[in-house]
């Protein structure tokens, strides 16, 4: 469905996208992670046709740069920061509508009403002014409300309040089996339930890519070594609350993950990278 | 539906939702309020100020009150054009705007294009209605109304407006940052100005200039093409400005002057803006 191949792209001698090659097919619900700076937002922007690249880009069978109408029709997106747009809300859902083939303005009011957000209360008041947690709710009730055949989501629930988030992952449970999505955020761990595969980027290029479903239902279990350097007592502490020990090595971890739980454990290490030293899994 | 029909489509119906939207933005917004304020205000005080009853070098009545606002257009219209219209696409850009309004099933040339016309109407309309609000006093007032005039200097007001637009999105869609657009846009219209009949005088005096350079140079400039035709209207024999609009009306004659005047702001405009759009939708979009 979604194939890139060979994708370069640099800003002022400074490689970005680097060699990068993914596909995406039907049905693939991603997390993409990754720290700041490794691409993400580039690559994001690259599918959605706002950044020329080289290499080869194919979304639906389709150029997204040359045939970007046909494409963006296919595509939901809700952006990391709601950017500070003057229309109003009744407006801002009058002109997505007027674009979009698909009529959704009915959707966009029922769906934006489960997030807890009245449309036809702000309807006036201008987007920019309106809070943070609202514009997101008003952002995602407009892209899911397309039944997009692709969903792009860059930190969907970043402003969301405890509510707002339960309502907007209730809405995306209830989102056709078909629909394929990419999730960017640093909550891998509340995305968990809805995503099969995840990526991870770093410099650039994918450093690594799981499909999750099969594994985590054959209920598979992995065997665990981790070697540390230095004192570190926050991963010390973090690998305690996992169940690791420690024997007559210090600095050697071990215990047992449970396939499901590898990539929550990867997302709560990952910000200790620095002081590990080596890290072994294998399968039971 | 076929795949020729849908961008069609897909063209006209973003191109229509731009404008509409582009419009309502800007009736809210502040430099809106404050162009309307200054281009009405402007005949509102001139009338006021009882200037069609005045006499100046052979003027009285509109036509005097309509000498007086062309001076104001020459001065003002262009850098308002200038200093709003250069911060429509860079703007849109660095606020992160553009990035979301672009993921929405857009096209590419109706968003420019749209832009582009939705501010040719906001700001024509300001311009022409306090025009026609002086020609609605001059009828009250039983003073004559010199249609012709009128006619043309609204062609001429247009033409200078698409000019200043397309200049303006040019520069919009060739920098990055909204201080670089605000400075270029300065400069160009500062240089313009610089470049006006009265400075030309003095460089043809104190370098001795060929007189093709001179002529070539105030031909090139919108506003002295403007300032030269809009006066042309009233004073047919030039005998108010300076050298440079004495030798070209010599060279094009009234009529050819007046068509050239309307002509080529329009025909820069154009050309400008067609080049802000090669490079807007070529290069990356946010």
């Amino acid at each position: 469905m979604i194939k890139l191949s060979n994708i370069n792209k640099s800003f002022a001698q400074h490689q970005v996208l680097d060699e990068l090659e993914l596909e995406l097919k039907i049905g693939d619900r991603i997390a993409l992670i990754g720290q700041n700076g490794a691409g993400k937002t580039t690559l994001i922007r690259t599918l959605l046709g706002q950044y020329t690249a080289e290499g080869q880009l194919s979304m639906f069978g389709l150029n997204p740069r040359q045939q970007r109408i046909e494409v963006l029709q296919k595509i939901g997106f809700v952006p990391q920061h709601s950017p500070p747009i003057q229309m109003s809300v009744g407006e801002l859902v009058d002109f997505s509508a007027a674009l979009s083939l698909t009529p959704m303005k009915d959707e966009v009011y029922a769906l934006a009403g489960k997030l807890e957000f009245d449309i036809e209360e702000q309807a006036g008041k201008p987007f920019f002014k309106l809070s943070g947690g609202m514009k997101q709710k008003l952002l995602i009730a407009l892209a899911l409300s397309k039944r997009p055949e692709f969903l792009i989501m860059d930190e969907p629930a970043a402003n969301l309040d405890p509510a707002g988030r339960k309502a907007f992952f209730d809405e995306l449970s209830l989102l056709p089996q078909n629909t394929t999505m990419l999730l960017s955020s640093h909550r891998v761990d509340e995305l968990l339930p809805f995503i099969n595969r995840i990526i991870e980027m770093d410099c650039g290029r994918i450093v690594h890519d799981q499909q999750l479903a099969d594994e985590i239902k054959a209920g598979k279990s992995l065997d665990c070594k981790i070697q540390i350097t230095g004192e570190g007592e926050a991963i010390r502490k973090t690998l305690d609350s996992w169940k690791f020990s420690n024997g007559s090595n210090p600095g050697l971890y071990s215990g047992k993950l449970a396939e499901a739980d590898r990539t929550k454990f990867f997302i709560e290490i990952a910000q200790f990278s620095k002081q590990i030293k080596e890290l072994k899994m294998e399968a039971e | 539906m076929s795949t020729l029909t849908l961008p069609l489509m897909g063209f006209q119906n973003s191109f229509i939702t731009t404008v509409i939207a582009e419009i309502r933005e800007s009736f809210r917004a502040k430099w809106f309020f404050l162009y309307t304020l200054i281009f009405g205000g402007a005949i509102v005080m001139l009338l006021a100020l009882g200037i069609t009853e005045s006499q100046v070098l052979g003027f009285t009545g509109l036509s005097r009150l309509l000498i007086t606002y062309i001076q104001l257009c020459v001065a003002i219209l262009p850098v308002f054009i200038l200093i709003t219209t250069v911060r429509t696409v860079v703007g849109d850009r660095e606020s992160n705007v553009l990035e979301y309004i672009l993921s929405l099933p857009i096209s590419l040339g109706a968003y420019y294009w749209g832009k582009l016309t939705a501010r040719f109407i906001i700001v024509f309309i300001p311009v022409l209605l306090a025009l026609s609000g002086a020609v609605f006093w001059g009828a009250v007032k039983n003073l004559t109304i010199p249609w012709s005039i009128v006619g043309y200097y609204s062609l001429m007001l247009a033409s200078l407006a698409w000019a200043f637009l397309g200049t303006g999105m040019f520069i919009s869609t060739l920098v990055r940052k909204q201080e670089w657009a605000l400075g270029l846009a300065f400069l160009v219209w500062l240089t313009l100005l610089l470049f006006i009949d009265v400075i030309l005088i003095g460089v043809l005096l104190q370098n001795q200039l060929m007189e093709e350079v001179i002529i070539g140079i105030a031909l090139l400039n919108p506003l002295q093409v403007f300032r030269t035709g809009a006066i042309l209207l009233f004073d047919p024999e030039l005998s108010l400005l300076g050298p440079a609009s004495y030798v070209i009306l010599d060279n094009m004659g009234y009529t050819g002057f007046l068509f050239y005047s309307i002509l080529y702001p329009l025909g820069l405009g154009w050309g400008f803006s067609w080049l802000g759009y090669k490079i807007f939708k070529t290069g990356d979009l946010v």
